[in-house]
């Protein structure tokens, strides 16, 4: 197996998040469905930030953590 | 791609490598650290070491999650996953990292029912779909994954799932920052910091390296005109004359943090009097438990677990690695009996382990040099 096998956006690491559109928001369950750099999509917590479909935010192991500000 | 393209681009990186051979002072030695193993891994990737001048240093600080497990942690987790009926479940570089006898990915050849996730999540969701069987969590990295693992563990909570644990080993940044500090094998000059860890807890706690120890540090994206951009602003400051925290990742990082992940945190985790790190051994207050609150669905309260402390291989220097002392290179064992395919040490298994970043971009470099 490759150290690489994960690319660049390693989840084992505490620092390398993935930057994330929001598409579609879940608010009664705290999840919203989100689309990677490469079009892959995920289902992912958004209890921490405030966002709206639209709205950049900074994944990191399912999670988002920050919303991504100009 | 919006916030990643600028920062990769290769014009500004030229101005900035001029402007940081413009601000350092050719007598003089600069040895930086760059905390976290995501700038190690963009050093290498991209090349940015090569754009500083001959006497500006980086060295590898010991953020990385998977690098500084503990062998005896590793050997725990192997023992909760080969109890009958357990589902466990783990992030996949730590499936690699070799224990006293083996790792978990040879765990799980021999039948031990071991899973990849992406997310603590995913583990939850696993035991959601097998009421009938245990699901545990082995649970790492610093505060960037632990508020990933507190909200797993309180859905788990909300929703009532009982064949749920979790494993923490979650460590936290500043305990070890400060050791470093402490410790007499290293004479730093400033430090990038650690930028999505911050993106949790925030530049604040940072205040104590120019407080306490008269080191500038600038938390730092991961692009690599991010770091470029940290390392001239660490020359800055030492130009000036200045000793200060300052926030280069200001689109990603509020200086106070994230106020909901740390209340989530806190609410489910505790500190540890103690935890182990390897090569740097035991800090105090440095590693997380789970609270009383959430102790029913700790795996090391619901499973038995050796805990016993074990050695590192005698011939792995990741200790050494880990605190900045040596590079990757000057290992014994690194590129012939250490390699990403077969590591001996934990450097050497993640992607953002200083070895295997370094074997997988640098050592070609290298290679041109010796010659």
């Amino acid at each position: 197996m490759n150290a690489n096998a994960c690319g660049d956006h390693c989840i084992t690491c505490s620092d390398e998040g993935i930057p994330m559109q929001v598409e579609r928001v879940d608010e009664a369950r705290g999840l919203a469905l989100c689309a990677a750099e490469d079009g892959s999509k995920s289902t992912v917590e958004i209890a921490l930030v405030d966002v709206a479909p639209g709205d950049r935010v900074l994944v990191h192991a399912g999670v988002a953590l920050a919303e991504l500000t100009a | 791609m919006r916030y990643v393209d600028e920062f990769r681009d290769p014009e500004l990186g030229r101005v900035l490598a001029t402007e940081i051979l413009a601000a350092v002072e050719p007598g003089r030695h600069y040895k930086f650290m760059e905390v976290c193993g995501g700038h190690t891994h963009s050093i290498y990737k991209y090349g940015v070491d090569d754009l500083l001048p001959a006497n500006v240093e980086l060295v590898h600080g010991p953020g990385c999650p998977v690098c500084v497990i503990p062998m005896g942690r590793v050997d725990d987790g192997i023992a909760i996953a080969r109890e009958p009926g357990v589902i466990f479940a783990c992030f996949g570089d730590m499936m690699r990292v070799p224990g006293s006898s083996g790792s978990l990915l040879e765990a799980k050849a021999e039948g031990a029912d071991i899973r990849m996730v992406y997310s603590p999540l995913d583990a939850l969701r696993i035991a959601k779909h097998n009421p009938d069987r245990e699901v545990v969590f082995f649970a790492i990295g610093f505060e960037t994954t632990a508020p990933s693992t507190a909200l797993t563990l309180k859905r788990a909570k909300a929703e009532g799932v009982p064949n749920f644990s979790c494993m923490c080993s979650h460590v936290t940044i500043v305990p070890p920052l400060r050791a470093l500090l402490d410790s007499p094998d290293l004479r730093l000059d400033g430090f990038v910091g650690p930028g999505h860890v911050s993106t949790v807890v925030g530049a604040r706690p940072f205040e104590f390296i120019p407080a306490d120890y008269g080191k500038p540090i600038v938390v730092a994206g991961f692009e690599p005109l991010d770091i470029l951009q940290a390392i001239r602003m660490i020359l800055a400051q030492l130009a000036d004359g200045r000793c200060e925290v300052e926030n280069q990742y200001s689109r990603v990082v509020p200086y106070e943090g994230n106020r909901r992940a740390l209340e989530v945190m806190a609410e489910v985790f505790e500190l540890r009097p103690h935890f182990e790190w390897r090569g740097l051994g035991f800090i105090s207050q440095s590693g997380l438990k789970l609270s009383e609150a959430y102790a029913d669905l700790d795996a090391e309260v619901r499973f038995s677990v050796p805990g016993v402390r074990v050695a590192d291989p005698k011939a792995c220097q990741c200790g050494e690695v880990l605190k900045g002392v040596i590079k990757p290179w000057e290992c014994k064992v690194f590129g012939t009996a250490c390699t990403p395919e077969r590591p001996i040490g934990t450097c050497m298994v993640s992607s953002e382990g200083a070895c295997a970043a370094y074997y997988n971009f640098g050592r070609f470099a290298r290679e041109r040099e010796v010659v």
